[in-house]
C-alpha cells in the first residue's frame, strides 16, 4: 500500500493570506473584549485561575510531549514563582511584568538546580526527585507561608495583608482577565518559538532516540536542562499571574496533591496538543467550581481526574484534544464526502 | 542540647513503617517493574478501614487484620486488572499510571472520611516498657520488630524459595522467563499481594505513630520511594540501611531549633545525595 499522506497537501507552499488564522485570531479577540461582562464575578475570578493554569499546564506538556519527561512538580514550582513575584512586588513595589518576570526566572532556577541531578539519569529517576520536590516545596512554603507586604527576608506582615499591586493596565477583575489571557497567549508563543527554533529540532532528535541524537550532535543534557529550565520560567509566570489574580496567596494551596494533579489533567486533556492544556486548566478550575455550584464534593473530581488519568495512559494517549481533533475530521471528512457525491 | 533519646526511639519506629513500604515497592519493582507510587495511599485504606471498625465498635485486634486484608485485595486488583495492560509499556507510564491509581484512592478516602484530626489507636499503645531509661510503647516494638522480621523474611524468601528464584527471573526478563514456563501473571500477583500486605501492615502503623490523614498517609510514599532510590530499586539491604537513617534523621531533627520544621524535607535530601553519588563515575546511562 502506498502512502497516500501527502496527497491532499500541496508541496508547494501557497503565498495565499491565512484568511482562516485571521479569522480564528479576530474571533478569540472579539469574545476576549465581550466575555468578562456576561460573566459573574465568581465565574471571572475561577477563569483568571484558569488562564494562569493554562499556563502551568503548557509547562507540564513542553515536558512530557517534546521529551517524554514526567515532571510531578510544576505546581510547586506554581508557588516558588508567586513567592517571589509578591516578595519582589511587595519589596521594591517593581512593576507587575518585572515582579512576573523574577517569579518565572526563580522558578526556572529552582527547578534546574534540584533537576539537575536528574536529568543526567534515566527519565524515571526525574519523576521520582520531582515528585519528592512537591513535597519539600509543600514542607517549605506551609512553614514560611507567601510574602504579604511585611518586613525582612520572608516578609511576613504582622497586621493586615496586603494585596499585591495589580499591572497598571488591568486593576478591574475583567481588565486583568484579558491581561491573563495574553500574557498566557505570549507563552504559547514562546513556546512555539522554541518549538520552531534549534531547540525543538534538538528536542525532536533526542524523541527519536537518545543515541541517534548523540551521534548528530545534540547535546542531550544541555538540551533537556533547557527544557526544564523554560517549564520551570513558565510554571513560574503562571503563580505569578495567579497571585496577581487572588492579590495574595495561601500557603496550604500548594501541597504535592495539586502537582500530581495537574500532571494528570494535562495528560487527560492532551499532551501532544495546543488545546491539551486550555483543557486541563478548564478541568483543574472550572469543574470543580462547577461541581461546587451543585454541591458536590470536591473528592469525587480527584476519582475522575484519577480514571480519566488511567483511561488516557491505557487507551488514549493524546488526550481529550486528540480525541476532539479526531471527531472534528472524522465530522468534516463526513461533509466533504456527503459534498462531494451530490456535487 | 536537647535530649535525644526519646526521639531515637520514635524515629526506629517510624523508620520501621519506612522500611516496611520501601521492602514493598523494591519487591514489587524486581518482579513487575512497577515502581508504585500508591503504595502510600493503599496503606491509608487499610489505616481507614480499621479505624471505622473500631469506630463502630467492631473488635480492635481483627479491625487491622481486615484493613490490611483490603489493602492486599486493592492491590491485587490493580496488579491483576490493570497493571497487565500496561506491561508493553515504558516504565515512567507504568509508574504514572500507578499514580492514578493513588489519586482514585485518595479522593474516595477523602469523600468517604474526609480530612480530620484522627488517629488510629491499637490496643498495644497502652502497654510499654522501659528500655535505656525511655519508655516504649508496644506498639513502637512492635513497628521496629516488624520492619526487621519482615526484611529478613522477604530476603530469605527471594534467594531461598522457589517463587523467589521466579520472581528474580521476571526481574531479568520478562519474555525469557515466560519462555521457560515462569507463569508471568501469576508471580506478577504474588508480588502485588506483598506489596499490598507490606503497605496495609506500614500504613496502620503509620496512622498509629503519627495521625490518620489520606494526605499524609498517602505522601508516606515519599521517603518509602527516597529508600528505594538508594537502593537503586534492587537492593535490598541498602534500601532498608535508607530508610533507617531517613526515618531515624526525621525524628532526630525534631527537637532542633531552626531546621527542625523542615525536617520532612529529608527524603529528598537523602535521593538527591543517593543520586550524586550513583553519577560519582561518569557513565553512559541512556533509556
Amino acid at each position: 500500500m502506498t502512502d497516500r499522506s501527502l496527497e491532499g497537501v500541496s508541496l508547494v507552499a501557497s503565498s495565499r493570506l491565512p484568511l482562516r488564522e485571521i479569522a480564528v485570531g479576530a474571533s478569540a479577540l472579539a469574545a476576549l473584549y465581550f466575555l468578562p461582562s456576561y460573566l459573574s464575578d465568581y465565574w471571572l475570578r475561577v477563569l483568571i485561575s484558569v488562564a494562569a493554569l493554562v499556563v502551568a499546564s503548557l509547562s507540564v506538556s513542553v515536558l512530557f510531549a517534546q521529551l517524554g519527561m514526567v515532571s510531578l512538580a510544576q505546581y510547586g514550582l506554581l508557588g516558588v514563582g508567586g513567592w517571589f513575584a509578591l516578595r519582589m512586588s511587595h519589596g521594591t513595589g517593581a512593576p507587575f511584568e518585572l515582579a512576573l518576570l523574577t517569579g518565572g526566572a526563580a522558578a526556572a532556577l529552582v527547578g534546574l538546580v534540584v533537576g539537575l541531578p536528574a536529568l543526567r539519569m534515566r527519565g524515571l529517576y526525574l519523576a521520582i526527585i520531582t515528585l519528592m520536590m512537591a513535597g519539600a516545596i509543600q514542607v517549605l512554603i506551609s512553614a514560611f507561608g507567601f510574602p504579604d507586604g511585611g518586613a525582612g527576608i520572608l516578609g511576613k506582615s504582622t497586621g493586615a495583608r496586603v494585596m499585591m499591586a495589580r499591572p497598571f493596565l488591568a486593576q478591574s477583575d475583567p481588565a486583568y482577565f484579558r491581561y491573563a489571557v495574553v500574557i498566557a497567549a505570549i507563552c504559547y508563543l514562546l513556546v512555539l518559538a522554541h518549538l520552531r527554533g534549534r531547540p525543538g529540532r534538538a528536542w525532536a532528535m533526542i524523541r527519536r532516540g537518545e543515541v541517534c541524537a548523540l551521534a548528530g550532535g545534540v547535546h542531550i543534557v544541555a538540551y533537556k536542562v533547557w527544557a526544564f529550565a523554560l517549564a520551570g520560567f513558565l510554571a513560574g509566570i503562571a503563580g505569578g499571574l495567579l497571585a496577581g489574580g487572588v492579590g495574595q496567596l495561601d500557603g496550604s494551596a500548594f501541597p504535592a496533591s495539586q502537582s500530581i494533579m495537574l500532571f494528570a489533567l494535562t495528560i487527560v486533556g492532551g499532551a501532544y496538543s495546543w488545546f491539551g492544556p486550555i483543557i486541563a486548566g478548564l478541568m483543574l478550575r472550572a469543574f470543580p467550581a462547577l461541581l461546587n455550584e451543585f454541591h458536590v464534593d470536591g473528592n469525587i473530581a480527584t476519582m475522575v481526574f484519577g480514571v480519566g488519568l488511567l483511561h488516557a495512559l491505557m487507551t488514549a494517549p493524546q488526550g481529550i484534544a486528540g480525541q476532539l481533533a479526531d471527531a472534528f475530521r472524522s465530522v468534516s471528512k463526513l461533509v466533504k464526502g456527503n459534498g462531494g457525491t451530490t456535487a | 542540647m536537647p535530649d535525644f533519646t526519646p526521639f531515637l526511639v520514635s524515629g526506629l519506629a517510624l523508620a520501621a513503617t519506612y522500611v516496611l513500604s520501601a521492602v514493598g515497592i523494591v519487591v514489587l519493582y524486581r518482579a513487575s517493574g512497577v515502581v508504585n507510587f500508591a503504595q502510600g495511599a493503599v496503606g491509608a485504606l487499610a489505616a481507614f478501614i480499621s479505624w471505622s471498625i473500631v469506630e463502630r465498635g467492631g473488635p480492635e485486634s481483627l479491625s487491622w487484620l481486615a484493613g490490611v486484608t483490603v489493602a492486599t485485595l486493592v492491590s491485587l486488583a490493580y496488579g491483576r486488572l490493570i497493571a497487565p495492560r500496561l506491561v508493553s509499556t515504558d516504565p515512567i507510564t507504568r509508574a504514572v499510571a500507578t499514580l492514578s491509581f493513588a489519586l482514585i484512592l485518595l479522593g474516595f478516602m477523602g469523600y468517604l472520611w474526609g480530612e480530620g484530626p484522627r488517629r488510629l489507636r491499637l490496643p498495644t499503645d497502652t502497654m510499654s516498657f522501659e528500655l535505656l531509661g525511655v519508655r516504649v510503647t508496644l506498639t513502637r516494638a512492635i513497628a521496629f520488630g516488624l520492619g526487621v522480621s519482615v526484611t529478613a523474611i522477604v530476603m530469605l524468601f527471594l534467594a531461598h524459595s522457589r517463587m523467589g528464584l521466579q520472581m528474580r527471573a521476571l526481574a531479568s526478563n520478562r519474555e525469557l522467563s515466560a519462555m521457560l514456563g515462569v507463569r508471568v501473571f501469576r508471580i506478577d500477583g504474588w508480588a502485588w499481594v506483598i506489596s499490598g500486605v507490606l503497605a496495609g501492615v506500614s500504613g496502620v502503623l503509620l496512622a498509629d505513630l503519627q495521625r490518620l490523614s489520606g494526605q499524609t498517609l498517602t505522601f508516606a510514599v515519599i521517603p518509602a520511594i527516597a529508600a528505594a532510590v538508594i537502593g537503586r530499586f534492587a537492593s535490598l539491604p541498602a534500601t532498608v540501611a535508607g530508610a533507617l537513617a531517613i526515618g531515624v534523621c526525621e525524628a532526630l531533627l525534631t527537637p532542633v531549633p531552626v531546621i527542625g520544621p523542615f525536617r520532612s524535607a529529608t527524603p529528598f535530601i537523602f535521593a538527591v545525595g543517593a543520586m550524586l553519588w550513583m553519577q560519582r563515575k561518569p557513565v553512559f546511562v541512556y533509556r
